[in-house]
Order: C-alpha cells, then sequence, then structure tokens
C-alpha cells in the first residue's frame, strides 16, 4: 500500500461540498422535516445531533454568498438565520456513507459523545455561548471523515497501525498520510468561512497549548475526546486513551465531582438516545 | 383592474391582444414604443407587451432606456417575437418573449405569470432582499380594504448607530441582514401563509401577521436577537456589554448592546381609516417599547383611537 501526502492533496479536500452520515440519520430526516408544524428549535436539536448536518448548516450560513462569513458558530442561530425553507431544502440533500459504515457508527457516536461533554463542561465553566463549545465536540474529528471518504484504503491501514503498534491515530495517520485529521479538517473548515474559534478548536485539539483565540473552548474539547474515550463511548479511530494535556486541565480546573457530574450527563444522553448512528 | 400596455402595430396581434386580455385587464393599445414610453411615465401599467418587429432597433433603444430608471427597472417586458431567431437578450433589457405564433395558446397564461412574478420581487431591499415602502403600503391598504383583522409591527434597533461609528459600515450592515433573517424566519415558522414582512429601509422593519401568533413572534424575535447580537461584538466590548462610541453631537459615551424594540398595532381591537393611522399608532407603540432598557415590545390594546 503507497503512502500519500495529504499536504499535496489540499486543493481536491477544499473541494469537497458535503459530509455524507450515517443510515440513522436519513432515515430521520424526512420525519423531522415533514412534521407538520416543525419549529425552528425542533430542527436545530435534530441537527446538533449530526456532524454532517451541521457541517452543511453551518457551511451554508457562513458562506460569502449568504452574507456572514466566519461569524456563525452556533446551529441554533444558523438554523434561525436561514429559515425553514432553506434548512428543509439543505437536509434533504444528505447522502448516506456508503462505506465503512460500522466505523463511521462509532465516530459519530463518539462525536456526538464529545458534544455532550463539551456542553456540560462549558456550562460548568459559565463559558457565554456552551452550544459553540459543543459544535466543537461534534466537529472536531470531522477531518477523519473527510480522509475515510476520500482514502478508504490508506484509512484502514492508518486504523491497523494504531491498533498494532498501541499509538494514537493521529500519529498513525502522520505516518501514512504526512499530516492529522486535524489538519485536513481546518483547510476545510476554512474553506467553509467557519469562525475562527470554530476553526482553532478544530486545528488544536490534540495540542491545546497552541490554542490562542480560544484557549478555554480548546481546552474543554481536547478533554471532552479524552473522557468520552475512557467512558468506552463510540469509537474515535483507535482504542488508546490518551494522556490530558496537563496545562489544559489546569486551565479548567474541574473538581472530581464536576467531572462526575459531567460524566452522568454523557450517560443520561446515551439512555435517551441509544447509539444515534444506526 | 390591472393595466396591460400593447404596444403594436400590426392588426392582427392587437386585435388577438384585446380579445384574449380584455376579460382580466384594462389593455390599452398604442402605435409604437416611443409613444408608449411617454404613456407610462404618466401612468405606470403593470405589464408591457410589446412586438419587436425584426431588424428595428428603436423599439429596443426605447425600451432599454426606459429601463435603465430604477423606478421603471421592475416594469415587466413581454416581447413578441415572428420567426426571426431570438435577439441578443443583453441587448434587449425584457423578461420573457413570445412567439407571434404562439400568441392565441400562450399570451393570457405568459402575461398573468410576469404580473405574479413582478408583484413578487417589487423593490427588493438589496442588503435584505425584502420588500420597501411601496409593497408595504400596497400590502397594509390591501389589508385595510379587504376589512382584514391583521397586526402591524413595526421594528427598530437601539445604539445601531454608535456600532456602525465603531466598528464600520460594513458590520453594521450584517446587523441589518441578520435582524432581517430573524424576523422573517421567526414570522414564516409561526405563520407561514399570509405573513407579510418588509424593510422600510435603515433599521427599520415591519411585519404584517394575524393577531393570535403576533405576540409569541414579537417574544421570539427578542429572544433571538439578544442571543445573536453580541456575538458580533469585539469580544472585549462583548464582555463589558457595549462599547464607547460617540453620541450625535459627537460627544465619547459607553453604548450598551444594541437591542430591537416592536411597537405592534392592529385591526382587531379598533378600526383604522387609512394606513397612516395605523402605522402611528404601532409607531407610538414602538416608542412606549423603547422606553424599556433592552431588546423589549409592546402591543396596543386599547381599544379607542388614542386622543
Amino acid at each position: 500500500m503507497d503512502n500519500i501526502d495529504i499536504r499535496t492533496q489540499r486543493t481536491r479536500i477544499e473541494n469537497i461540498n458535503a459530509l455524507p452520515t450515517v443510515p440513522g440519520t436519513v432515515k430521520k430526516v424526512s420525519q423531522v422535516i415533514g412534521k407538520p408544524g416543525v419549529t425552528l428549535s425542533e430542527i436545530s436539536q435534530f441537527v446538533v445531533g449530526d456532524p454532517a448536518l451541521t457541517t452543511k448548516v453551518l457551511k451554508m450560513v457562513n458562506s460569502a454568498v449568504y452574507g456572514f462569513p466566519g461569524r456563525i458558530s452556533s446551529v441554533s442561530h444558523a438554523i434561525m438565520l436561514l429559515g425553514l425553507s432553506v434548512v428543509k431544502g439543505l437536509l434533504l440533500g444528505i447522502s448516506v456513507f456508503e462505506i465503512m459504515q460500522q466505523v463511521m457508527a462509532g465516530l459519530w457516536d463518539h462525536s456526538v459523545g464529545c458534544a455532550v461533554v463539551a456542553r456540560a463542561i462549558a456550562e460548568k465553566k459559565g463559558l457565554k455561548d456552551p452550544e459553540e463549545v459543543s459544535v466543537g465536540g461534534l466537529l472536531h474529528d470531522f477531518g477523519k471523515v473527510i480522509l475515510m471518504l476520500e482514502y478508504q484504503t490508506q484509512y484502514e491501514e492508518a486504523m491497523k497501525q494504531a491498533a498494532s503498534r498501541k499509538t494514537a491515530i493521529f500519529e498513525a495517520e502522520r505516518a501514512v498520510f504526512q499530516e492529522t485529521h486535524s489538519a485536513v479538517g481546518t483547510w476545510l473548515a476554512e474553506r467553509w468561512r467557519f469562525p475562527p474559534n470554530l476553526v482553532e478548536v478544530i486545528e488544536c485539539h490534540h495540542r491545546p497549548g497552541s490554542a490562542r483565540k480560544a484557549p478555554m473552548e480548546t481546552a474543554i474539547v481536547h478533554f471532552s475526546d479524552i473522557l468520552v474515550r475512557a467512558r468506552g463511548f463510540g469509537f474515535g479511530g483507535d482504542p488508546l486513551v490518551p494522556a490530558v494535556h496537563p496545562a489544559a486541565f489546569d486551565l479548567l480546573a474541574l473538581t472530581d465531582a464536576d467531572i462526575r457530574e459531567v460524566l452522568d450527563k454523557l450517560e443520561n444522553s446515551r439512555e435517551e438516545s441509544g447509539s444515534l448512528s444506526l | 383592474m390591472k393595466t396591460i400596455l400593447v404596444v403594436s402595430t400590426d392588426p392582427l396581434l392587437i386585435h388577438l391582444a384585446e380579445r384574449l386580455l380584455s376579460p382580466r385587464f384594462r389593455a390599452i393599445v398604442l402605435g409604437g414604443m416611443v409613444s408608449a414610453v411617454d404613456a407610462i411615465y404618466n401612468n405606470i401599467p403593470n405589464l408591457v407587451v410589446v412586438e419587436i418587429p425584426a431588424g428595428d432597433s428603436t423599439t429596443a433603444e426605447a425600451i432599454n432606456n426606459l429601463k435603465e430608471d430604477p423606478m421603471f427597472n421592475q416594469l415587466p417586458i413581454l416581447a413578441v417575437i415572428g420567426d426571426q431567431p431570438p435577439p441578443d437578450w443583453e441587448g434587449l433589457l425584457v423578461e420573457d418573449y413570445l412567439r407571434k405564433g404562439d400568441l392565441e395558446r400562450d399570451l393570457l397564461s405568459r402575461v398573468l405569470l410576469a404580473v405574479s412574478r413582478s408583484e413578487r420581487v417589487v423593490e427588493i431591499n438589496p442588503l435584505t432582499r425584502l420588500p420597501g415602502n411601496i409593497s408595504i403600503n400596497r400590502q397594509i391598504e390591501d389589508r385595510l380594504g379587504r376589512g382584514e383583522f391583521f397586526s402591524f409591527a413595526y421594528a427598530d434597533l437601539d445604539y445601531f448607530k454608535p456600532f456602525n461609528d465603531k466598528y464600520g459600515f460594513s458590520r453594521g450592515d450584517e446587523v441589518i441582514k441578520i435582524t432581517g433573517r430573524l424576523i422573517l424566519n421567526i414570522v414564516k415558522s409561526r405563520q407561514p401563509k399570509g405573513s407579510f414582512i418588509g424593510h422600510i429601509g435603515g433599521d427599520d422593519f415591519v411585519f404584517i401577521m394575524e393577531p393570535g401568533p403576533v405576540e409569541g413572534a414579537c417574544g421570539e424575535i427578542i429572544r433571538a436577537f439578544d442571543q445573536i447580537i453580541p456575538t458580533l461584538y469585539d469580544p472585549e466590548d462583548r464582555e463589558r456589554s457595549g462599547i464607547d462610541s460617540k453620541d450625535r453631537r459627537g460627544t465619547a459615551r459607553f453604548f450598551p448592546l444594541i437591542g430591537i424594540s416592536i411597537g405592534v398595532s392592529g385591526t382587531s381591537i379598533r378600526s383604522f381609516s387609512h394606513f397612516g393611522e395605523l402605522t402611528g399608532a404601532a409607531s407610538e407603540m414602538k416608542r412606549y417599547a423603547k422606553k424599556t432598557q433592552g431588546s423589549s415590545y409592546e402591543i396596543d390594546r386599547r381599544a379607542t383611537p388614542p386622543t
């Protein structure tokens, strides 16, 4: 199998217009938007449970054509600005992931779990926009979706290496692609004119010390990623639970009781929804 | 009755057009585009049907000249051509065309469609793409004329000017666009049919709804506005909930975050004979709303007119 230097493929990646989603979401789309008298907030609730739908909505509202480039990072705000008919059109245009469905289902659960945990921590820390941090949790790994979608064999090889060498998936990605999912996600997030704080969370979630614009948000998503893995919720591409970056942990200053409370919220959401992706 | 101007010298075409259009429209026939333009300047019709003879350039010039002026830019023009190849549309500013041979079958339907389309797109605000004053007035007068029960809401922003002055007009424009989208989407989601949203200009907006859902819509607009607007400030200004800018006299002072004030009046509690009376009552309610610090709405509940 040939390794590729993903950095030479940046243009190809930047031309991607939409992510596919898991079958469970596609089944629910028509049910949600076909409901008579459906409200904007009901649609928001549905969209924030799916990384692909969330990227679609944020991409549209932040597009230059639409007029709010780099401004909107909350799904509920985006949906209020786009309106029911535009959002319906967007949601109906979603397609389903044809390959690696098992892995994708695990990644979806991991992402949704991170969103729940990130929101809980953001609320705990009294941040002004817990929903934006939650979106960071939901989308932090969307570079993985891109890599799986475009380079399936290489990505399977990276996962195999991570498992056999017991290294983190981002290290295996670097061996196979010369760059990680964080970089790939960042290229597309910038191309889609996502707000700078959201781009930074995607870019720096494995090295929260480099965050300059949104250090707290990045630390929250970094820690959520690890917490969700530690709880065995979903699948992030490797079975490891990496160490928490000490400075990020200090910045968060969470007590044991805080962490227990956050984990309870994760458990509750798991009981409520089961696996979201199947 | 809506007026259609028919511009042609072809007796067959004129006869056909009068016969097909007369049950639905007042058809006025003129022999040439130049005299038609004169008639249009005096009284704008709802649509112009104009024959473009092969090799004739004066008709095209007259049409294009007419369309240069924003006042007549929206007037729909339906070109009728013979068997010649279609002209270069870049050089002929019309909305649609028909072949002479298809008039019997298609003229009425195309005219109805063109009129309907032009009513959908009249005088759009370039920033928000919402309809402006002419449509707003027409909406109110039509509803008053039909004796409809409706609520009329008038909204504007508080402390918008200092924001514009401090951050520049392109960020000010974002605020206006967001306000327009929020009002539009919230009103439409609560009343998909028969509601209306207009942009008077600057930071002034109006919307028309049934009396039932209007209060819920006002509440939701205010909540959504107060959630989204703070995210448009620089982080440090957002932190202190306001900005240092200059007031109308040029004196530096602190201004709170932009808020939205909405005043609502309506025909369900009392009757209005004229649209000015109704808009006056709504703007009076808006002045009450403005007395409240931050975003708020006030609904007119007085059964008798203000004295």
